[in-house]
Order: C-alpha cells, then structure tokens, then sequence
C-alpha cells in the first residue's frame, strides 16, 4: 500500500484492518466531500455534519463497501443522500444559506490568503463566482446535484448515474438543463450579448 | 422536444466528451453549419470557465476536530464536552472584541469616552459573567481579552493556543483600525430621526418623496466588510425604497397609482402600521422616451482604486448594452482640466462607446464644477425636446480643486435644474466617499442617487431598472397625508427625515421635492397610534380659547399627493382615502417588507423608537414575504440582516452569548 495506490485498493485495505489506508482517504475526500456538499447545502456547518457523518459511517461500516464497486462513487452516493436527508429534515426550518456569500475570505479566518491578484482581476472573479453560485442554488435539486458532479466533481454520466439513480438519458437532460438555464441566468456574467 | 432542442442537448453531451462515435460526427457536421448552435457551444465552454470562478473552499478546524475524533473515539469522549465548551468560548469573546474594535473605529456610535476597565473577575474559568462585559462597549478595552485569555489558558491548555494565535491576529487588526480611524474621512450627514406628532395639533404631514437607494448600497458595503455602517448612513426610507414593491399599475391618464394599507405595527404591539405606497407608470421597450445623455465621469487619482474606476468602467459597458438607437451618449471627463472624450454619439456604436469607456485612465486633482459646466453645456447643445435629458455623474464625491465649497456647487446645480436637464449621481469607492455632498448635488439637480459598490448594483441600477433611473416620469412628487383625530392619536413618519416639507409646501409650485423614474414605486411608513390610546404625546398643553370640532367620519386618513409633469411647471393633484374597514386583518406581502426593511433600519440606527425589534423578526418577516424574488436582491437582504445580527453588539441585540456557548 502507498500513495499510488488506488482507491479501492485502499479501501480493501482498510477492511482488512489497515487503519494508515483510511487515514489516506481521509485526505483524499476530506475537502471533495466537503465542497460537494457545501456546493449542494449551501451551508458551511450542514456540509461540515454531512462530511463528518460520511467519514463515520466509512469508519464504523467499513464492511458495507463492495470491493466491485468505484469507491469514489459510492462515498458520492453516501454524501449525496446525507444531504438530501439534511435538507429534508430542515425543510421547515429556516435555512442559514449562504451567509459567506462572495465573502468567504473575511468570513472564515483560518483561510490563508491566496497570493493577491491584480485589483480588476480580483473584483470581477470574486463578483463571479458570487453570482456563479446564487445561479446554482437557483437550480433545482436535481439539475444542481447533476452539473455540480459533472462541473466540479469531473464525473463521467456513467457516474453520475450510479450516484443519482436514474438513467443516462437523464443525466443527459438533467445536465442539458441546468447549462440551458445558467446561460440565461448569467448571460450578462459571462458577457453574451444574446442568450 | 422539438429537433433542434434534441440537437441542442446533444451539444451538451458532445460538450462533455460523452457522444458515441456516430454522434460526435453528426454534431461536428451540424455545427458546421448552424450558427445558433456554434454559439450555444460557445456559451457552453464560458459557462464552464464562470463556473470555476467558485472555488473550493476550505472545510474549517472544526471539521478536523470532528474527524480527529471519528479516528480516536475513546481519548475525545472525555474531553468533547468541555474542549467545545471553551473554544466556543473563546470564539465568542473574539467576535464580541472584533466588533467592539470596529464599533470604536467607527466612532460614531461610542460617543461616550471609555470608561476605565471594571475590576477583573478573579474567576479562573471562563464563564459567562467574564465575558459579559464584552457585551457592553463603551467598557471595554483591548486589555480585556489578555485576561480572558489568561483565564482560558488555566482551565484549558489546548484551547487557549488556539486562542493565542487569533488574539495576535487580532490586535493586529486591531492596530490597523486605530489607524484607519486617523484617514477615514467619509461624510455623512446627521440624521436627527422625528417623533410622534399628535393630530389634534398637527393633524398634517407633509414630505417629498425619496428615490435613492444609495444608502442601503452603502451599508450593505459596510456589513460585507464585517462592520456595522455609522448610523448616519442608514436612511431608512432608502434601505425601504431599494426594493420594489407590488403595486397595482396605474390606470388610465394618471401616471401613478396610489396604495394605501394598515396593519398592526410589527415592532409596537400598541401602534398599527400605514403604508402609503406609489407606482409609476411603466413604458415598453419600443415606447421609451429618446434620451440624450452624458456620462461625466471623475478620472482624478482619487478613483484609481479598484473599486472606483475599474468598476466604473464595467458598469457603463454593462449599460452599453442595453442601449440603441434611441438613445444617445456623449462622454465628459473631469480631472486637472476636464475635457469633452466623445460627442454625443448614438447607442447603436457600441463599439465606439466601448473603446472610449475602456480608454479613460486615472490622473490629477478633481475640479468638479468645471466637468459639471461642461457636461450640461453638451446636454443642452443636444437637447431633445420630449425626451429625456440627463447628465450622469460618477464620481467618489471628492471635488477639491476650482468650486470646492459645497455651497458653491449646489448652486451651480439648481441653476442648471432650471434648463430641463436631469441628474443622475452615481457615488463609488470608499475611505474618502463623501455621501451627504452627492445626495445634497442629486437633490438639488432634480435627480436621483445611487451608490454602486459591485457589479451587481450596477446591473440593478442601470439595467434592471435603466427605465426608471433614466425616464422621469413626474417631477417634484410631495405626499401630504391628513389623519383623522378621531381614528388616530398621533403618527410618526418612518424614516424621511431630510425630506420633510412644511405643510403650505404641499400646495406650493416653486418648493422643489423628489423626481419619480418610470415602474419605479416609492413606499412610505406611517407608525401611527389610535385615537383610543392612553399614551400621551402632549408636549404642548391643551388650547385654552379653541376647541377643535371632529367631523364625524369612518376615514383614518387622506392621502394627497401633487406632481408636475416632467417639463410641466403647474402641478396636479391626486387623492386616496383610507377607512378603518379596510386596515388588514392580515398584511400583504408589501406591507411585510416594507416594515422588515424599516426595522432593520431602525435597528442598525439604534432607533429611539424601534420598541421590540429584534433581527429575529425582521428575518422572520422577510422569509416570509421574500416572494419570488427572481433578482435576488430579497435573498441578500435575508444575508445582511443575519450578518448585521452577528456584528450588532448593542446591548439589547447581536451575539448572545448564553445561546453560542451552550
């Protein structure tokens, strides 16, 4: 076992008892699982549950793996329907959503800052990512859920099949949508003239 | 599906690297020759790059804590409890300090000299009776947080490292505010807020109506900065007027329509609310008015900021856009000498607009008055009669060469008001903006004022809303409501201040008042106490030789409105009544907002009269009246007022910290 090992090698590994190989999927998937579900919840602290339940669940029912199956693909699954169980159980309640909106490096402290862009620079991809994502948790569910794997996760539609449950034709449709609808939405962002 | 969406679709698989083989031929052969769907492949990959503009971001300590605890259950089951306990703590004594040190920076609000520190606590423990002076500003000093500190590293070792490396932070910050404080030269106007008149005595109120918005763009600057804005930037009546309201459109003649609707008071469980609210007539794209404008635009090296210039330059380009050939634009400069850039010059030339925008560098001292002469000489040599005249001013305010006394410039102003031509004050940057300086200028050059703090203000203003901040519709629009003493006691006008008017204005032509932009609504709040009311008000005694009769009526008030038409010199009127049968049992949407808007208002001015208001409430109110919202300007109010309510530490609000140490 090493770094090149692959995932499901890995994970294996972990079964067998190897408590080093889960500590290096730890690594991999901490911030991925992280960001994919911030991406979904819109909520730092519901991102931060769903990735620590994930984990925990990878730690006490590590036998619940099927060595045939993709390991990124079934911690996705895992992250995907933790999140839709916190967004069902919160329906009623009122979401925080996204406090750190276009923000986040004063909001969150511990961030070092990145080497500084130049000041126009920084103006208009600060102002676009904020506008990138309102776009995006505009969308619904399924549409976000489908272009968040494919844009930020690099998932193939095999994947993202797998971790949606549905079939390819409709990760097709779903993908299709969410793209149609986010050139509308941010048409003015990106700068086209005609949408 | 029809076939070209199929195809459409396809693009996007193709897009993705997911066609098979036939598939991909068939696209590629396709895209050859259809332009729509090259472009939609075009729009395909720019969207993609946008979407990389939202970074990863970085999972917080705390999810490492959890982590770190999954891997070794047993050695973090002891200490869980207490290690969260304390570092929550400890978090919450830094967030009460950080806003203690902007509050002090800010100035405004500690007007009171700090008192020497209270006897420290001789606890060991950090409990809540240490930190709770922290809640009190004026008591506190930067001194305080090393003996939290000191306590913290008795009772818990581990959390205190952590929260000794943020308090280095901190009194860096801390430093760096202090002097910040020296340079922070921004102006605002004192706003004395107005009390309860009683009816019997002033049963008339009288006020000009208020379009700007740049308040609420400003103090939305302030809470993304993590500091409360100075209370003299909060106007109410503009954090109310940001948003537009659902109006019925005016019918027939009449270019506006005339809301009015009461419900119980929110923040008074005595009082009851009135909203009087107004819409202006809207025009279609194809009927808008011609209009001959000209940007002057400050280039002195007071705007080579990012935040200046830079996003100067862009809003414009976002406004080219939506421009054609009815409108026409000439562009001024203004700096050491100021200088004629382009002739006024037809929308359709984008091209030639876009290269003269991008062209406009930075340089020199500002001589405001001198750009304002030149910009209203070229508007009147293109004047078009029937249409709409405006210049556009876009500046940080900081005029100090050639005309340099306020004064001076706001006569220059109303002397150019009289030529029909229109202002539009656009306010940038920050650190030196001088706000009450450009309101005053708007005001005065039958204008309207905006403050642009981000791309997206610059989009709500000049193309979201270009029709209303571009076409007057009517000009000098005053309101005069008369309440009926026997339905009500007393009112307080919410917010307004600046624009009272005395009420034999109301009647008078030549007293200037607020200009009305087209589909623009304009809502005003009315606290108001029933006629049955034990309060009392009197600061006045009773007449001795008048008695005032009350006319026997089922009216709480009249609502009076005048206006002239844009070139028009006499005025008309309009009038609305409203009867105690149609208060609300239950508020509308608009009423909900309006009064959410308000509250916050009053809450972050600190109101003497904001009674139970509470951030709670205000985002009780707006979740529920937020709507569909498709701007999402509602959604960014929602996040202000819950950073407000993070920041706010005044006594009877903000961070509580019973609830976050639990």
């Amino acid at each position: 076992m090493g770094i090149d090992s692959n995932d499901e090698e890995l994970m294996l590994e972990y079964q067998r008892g190897n408590e080093e190989a889960l500590e290096m999927l730890f690594l991999r998937y901490k911030k991925k699982i992280f960001n994919f579900a911030y991406r979904i919840l819109a909520n730092r602290a519901d991102a931060e549950d769903v990735t620590s339940d994930i984990f925990l669940t990878l730690f006490s029912q590590k036998d619940r793996y099927q060595p045939e199956a993709k390991f990124s693909t079934w911690l996705y699954t895992m992250a995907r329907n933790a999140s839709l169980t916190k967004i069902r159980n919160k329906k009623n309640l009122f979401s925080l959503s996204f406090l750190g909106l276009g923000q986040e490096g004063k909001e969150e402290s511990w961030d070092p800052p990145d080497s500084k862009p130049g000041p126009v620079q920084t103006l208009s991809r600060n102002e676009m990512g904020t506008h990138v994502r309102r776009a995006i948790h505009r969308l619904p569910r399924a549409q976000k859920e489908a272009l968040i794997l494919r844009a930020y996760e690099e998932m193939s539609y095999e994947e993202i099949r797998k971790i949606l449950n549905c079939s390819l034709e409709n990760v097709k449709v779903l993908i299709f949508r969410a793209r149609k609808r986010l050139r509308k939405e941010l048409a003015w962002v990106i700068q086209e003239e005609c949408a | 599906m029809n076939t070209h969406e199929v195809m459409k679709q396809k693009i996007s698989v193709y897009f993705d690297g997911e066609t098979t083989p036939a598939e991909k031929k068939e696209v590629e052969e396709h895209l050859k020759a259809c332009i729509s769907c090259q472009n939609q492949l075009e729009a395909f990959k720019k969207i993609s790059f946008s979407l990389e503009s939202w970074h990863d971001a970085d999972p917080s300590p705390d999810l490492d804590q959890k982590l770190a605890k999954i891997k070794n259950p047993e050695e973090s089951k002891m200490k869980t409890k207490k290690t969260k306990w304390n570092h929550r703590a400890a978090a919450a004594v830094l967030a009460g300090l950080a806003a203690v040190v902007v509050f002090r920076h800010l100035g405004d609000r500690a007007l009171e000299e700090p008192k020497p520190p209270a006897p420290i606590t001789r606890e060991v423990s950090v409990t809540e009776k240490a930190i709770a002076p922290a809640a009190a500003p004026s008591e506190v000093k930067p001194d305080r947080l090393f003996f939290a500190a000191e306590a913290l590293k008795k009772s818990e070792p581990s959390a205190y490292q952590n929260f000794s490396v943020r308090r280095e932070a901190l009194l860096e910050f801390s430093f760096q505010a202090k002097e910040e404080e020296v340079f922070n030269t921004e102006n605002y106007a004192s706003i004395q807020e107005s009390g309860f008149q009683e009816v019997l005595k002033h049963p008339l109120s009288t006020f000009s109506i208020d379009v700007d918005t740049a308040s609420y763009s400003n103090v939305r600057r302030f809470l993304n900065q993590d500091q409360m804005p100075p209370k003299d930037a909060v106007r109410i009546e503009e954090m109310i007027n940001y948003f537009t309201y659902d109006y019925p459109a005016p019918q027939g003649e009449e270019p506006f329509s005339i809301t009015a609707e009461m419900s119980a008071c929110p923040w008074n469980k005595e009082h009851e609310l009135l909203l009087v609210g107004l819409r202006g007539k809207e025009f279609s794209k194809e009927s808008l008015p011609e209009s001959n404008l000209v940007f002057l635009i400050d280039v002195s090296g007071s705007m080579d900021e990012p935040g200046k210039l830079p996003l100067l330059q862009k809003a414009f380009q976002t406004m080219i856009q939506q421009l054609d050939q009815k409108q026409r634009v000439a562009i001024v400069t203004y700096a050491g000498a100021s200088g004629l850039v382009l002739d006024s010059t037809p929308g359709t030339e984008k091209e030639t607009l876009r290269g003269a925008i991008q062209d406009l560098t930075p340089g020199g001292a500002t001589a405001g008055a001198e750009g304002i002469r030149l910009a209203y000489e070229i508007a009147q040599k293109h004047f078009i009669s029937g249409g709409s005249n405006r210049v556009i001013l876009a500046t940080d305010g900081d005029f100090n060469v050639g005309v340099s006394s306020e004064g001076e410039l706001v006569r220059l102003v109303e002397e150019k008001r009289a030529s029909g031509v229109f202002l539009t004050v656009l306010g940038f940057g920050t650190g030196n903006y001088q706000d009450s300086k450009m309101e005053k200028l708007a005001d005065k050059g039958n204008g309207n004022y905006f403050y642009i703090d981000s791309l997206s203000e610059a989009r709500k203003v000049l193309v979201e809303e270009l029709g209303s901040t571009l076409f007057t519709i009517a000009k000098d629009v005053k309101i005069q409501v008369e309440f009926n003493p026997g339905k009500v006691k007393a009112y307080r006008l919410v917010g307004y201040e600046n624009r009272m008017l005395a009420a034999e204005d109301f009647n008078d032509d030549k007293k200037d008042a607020g200009e009305m932009g087209a589909g623009h609504t304009v809502t005003a709040l009315y606290e108001l106490v029933s006629a049955d009311s034990k309060e009392t008000f009197g600061k006045i005694d009773d007449l001795t030789y008048q008695e005032s009769k009350i006319k026997a009526s089922g009216d709480v008030a009249t609502v009076k409105l005048r206006y002239k038409e844009p070139e028009g010199a006499e005025s008309r009127l309009l009038a609305k009544t409203l009867t105690q049968e149609q208060a609300a049992q239950n508020p509308s949407g608009n009423l909900l907002w309006a009064s959410a808007a308000a509250e916050f208002g009053m809450l972050l001015r600190g109101s003497e009269f904001k009674g139970s208001a509470s951030y709670r409430e205000v985002l009780n109110r707006s979740q529920t009246a937020k709507g569909q919202d498709p701007s999402g300007h509602r959604a960014e109010f929602i996040e202000l007022v819950q950073k407000a309510q993070k920041l706010d530490i005044s006594p009877s609000e903000g961070i509580q910290f019973k609830g976050s140490a639990e």
